[in-house]
């Protein structure tokens, strides 16, 4: 094994020491704050392994795009006639919601409310991951030079994908609605209560609303109550219909609307900073879309 | 010579983490993705001294931390326990590819072990987390399954310094 039990121990002794410096390193990292030398260290690493790991996209995405097109074919006949069939369908659908459209335009209009597609975004493209099946992050090749700040809400075309949380002049770090460090405010729709909901990993989100006076049914639409992201940008959707218990908490979960597993291009809002909302209330000074009925409480 | 095989050890587990972060961005099967850096830290440490392996291993864990999102150190030191052992256990009279499945599959759960006690002990709640057990299972399966081409590869790319070493 070893030639002899000094070198035994000279190893012993590097590895406690490694140990030693490990721990010390994670210490330092959680209790120092943003923009100290860890986050310098991580911007300086992130810098250089950005053009390396875009480079391995640029040559992977398309092989890996190639290998699911041809293992897909055998579905894609049946594909195609369950989308025709969804298309009339929402096509009906869209006809019954334009005239609701356009009365939802009229009363944001009369009530100067900044829907999430007015505002300003940049796109961006994801070329990295986390490294483990821990991390719930991606990298997006955006950065401070494309006005790129921490904080800003990320969303695909499906709703909230997470909120940026390292910046390098490039390229820039999302933390993904998933990751059990994020808690995004919320508000259900149909009954527009509000709540939090709280990443599980690869899981479905949780919901916890504290002061539920009515149930949540399966499929309602959870949107950001524009505390901390956007208000009114689509989170996720109720997975399983629930009461509240005693004391009017109530906790479910949500099924998150944004594929994760399929992100590709995103769009960073530059044009809404939590800063947007109440420093002591934590409550949006844009007031959030209402899904109530306009006529009966909106002041 | 010895400085050579040390280059190449550490330019394979600085290579296994970049291709972690974006080739396995994509092909996840069942959600999830192999332990690259682990398996690549693991076969590494079968040709190195041990100082030499746990150098490499705390370095590509070191960059692991940096480019992943969790406190920095914790998959340094997972990766360098995962190296001491292996080199511990390297010598035994246990060989063949059943016993190099159990090693591999052994290690890659000691690692994720002591990423996962250490994120907890750090406030990233991992033991917590609901599928726990999946995220500790299938990537270690997985790197089962690429342990042969790894460990052909890493061999490929260590032993010709070995060679030149005994001249």
């Amino acid at each position: 094994m070893f030639p002899s039990g000094r070198r035994l121990d000279r190893a012993t002794a590097l590895f406690i020491s490694l140990l030693a410096v490990g721990f010390l390193l994670a210490t330092f990292d959680v209790r120092s704050s943003s923009g100290g030398a860890t986050t310098v260290l991580r911007d300086g690493a992130q810098t250089l392994a950005a053009p390396v790991q875009s480079g391995i996209d640029i040559v992977v995405r398309p092989v890996v795009g190639f290998v699911d097109g041809i293992s897909n074919i055998a579905g894609l006949r049946e594909q195609n006639e369950r989308l025709a069939a969804e298309v009339r369908r929402l096509e009906d659908r869209l006809r019954e919601t334009s005239a609701l459209e356009r009365r939802v335009a009229e009363l944001e209009a009369i009530n100067d409310v900044a829907a999430p597609e007015d505002l300003a975004t940049v796109t961006a493209r994801i070329y990295s991951a986390g490294p483990s099946t821990f991390d719930q992050i991606r990298f997006i090749n955006k950065g401070s030079a494309d006005g790129i700040v921490v904080g800003q809400a990320v969303v695909d075309e499906n709703g909230l994908v997470g909120r940026v949380d390292l910046v390098t002049g490039l390229s820039a770090r999302v933390r993904l609605i998933t990751d059990p460090l994020i808690s995004v405010g919320v508000r259900v729709q149909d009954t527009n209560q509000t709540g939090a909901v709280t990443g599980r990993g690869d899981e479905l989100l949780r919901l916890d609303m504290f002061d539920a006076s009515k149930p949540v049914r399966e499929g309602a639409i959870v949107i950001t109550d524009g505390s901390r992201f956007p208000p009114g940008v689509v989170v996720g959707y109720v997975n399983e219909t629930k009461a509240a218990d005693v004391g009017f908490t109530l906790r479910t979960t949500v099924d998150p609307s944004a594929r994760f597993a399929e992100l590709d291009f995103v769009k960073v809002i530059v044009g809404w900073s939590p800063l947007d909302a109440d420093p002591e209330t934590g409550d949006p000074l844009i007031d959030p879309p209402s899904f109530t009925d306009p006529g009966s409480e909106r002041q | 010579m010895t400085g050579g095989k040390i280059v190449i050890a550490l330019g394979l587990v600085i290579g296994a983490v970049l291709i972690q972060t974006t080739v396995f961005q994509y092909i996840r099967p069942l959600g999830y993705a192999p332990e690259l850096g682990l398996l690549t830290v693991i076969a590494i440490s079968r040709y190195l001294d041990a100082e030499q392996a746990m150098f490499a291993a705390f370095t590509g864990g070191f960059l692991q931390d940096l480019l992943g999102g969790s406190p920095l150190g914790l998959w340094a030191i997972a990766f360098t326990v995962v190296a001491f052992v292996t080199v511990k256990v390297r010598a035994r009279e246990v060989v063949g590819p059943p016993a190099v499945a159990i090693g591999v599959f052994g290690l890659t759960i000691a690692g994720l072990v002591t990423y996962m006690i250490l994120g907890t002990l750090f406030g990233l709640g991992i033991i917590g987390r609901p599928g726990v057990i999946w995220d500790l299972l299938v990537p270690a399966i997985y790197n089962l399954v690429l342990a042969f081409p790894v460990f052909w590869l890493v061999k490929i790319a260590i032993r010709p310094q070995e060679r030149s070493m005994v001249r």
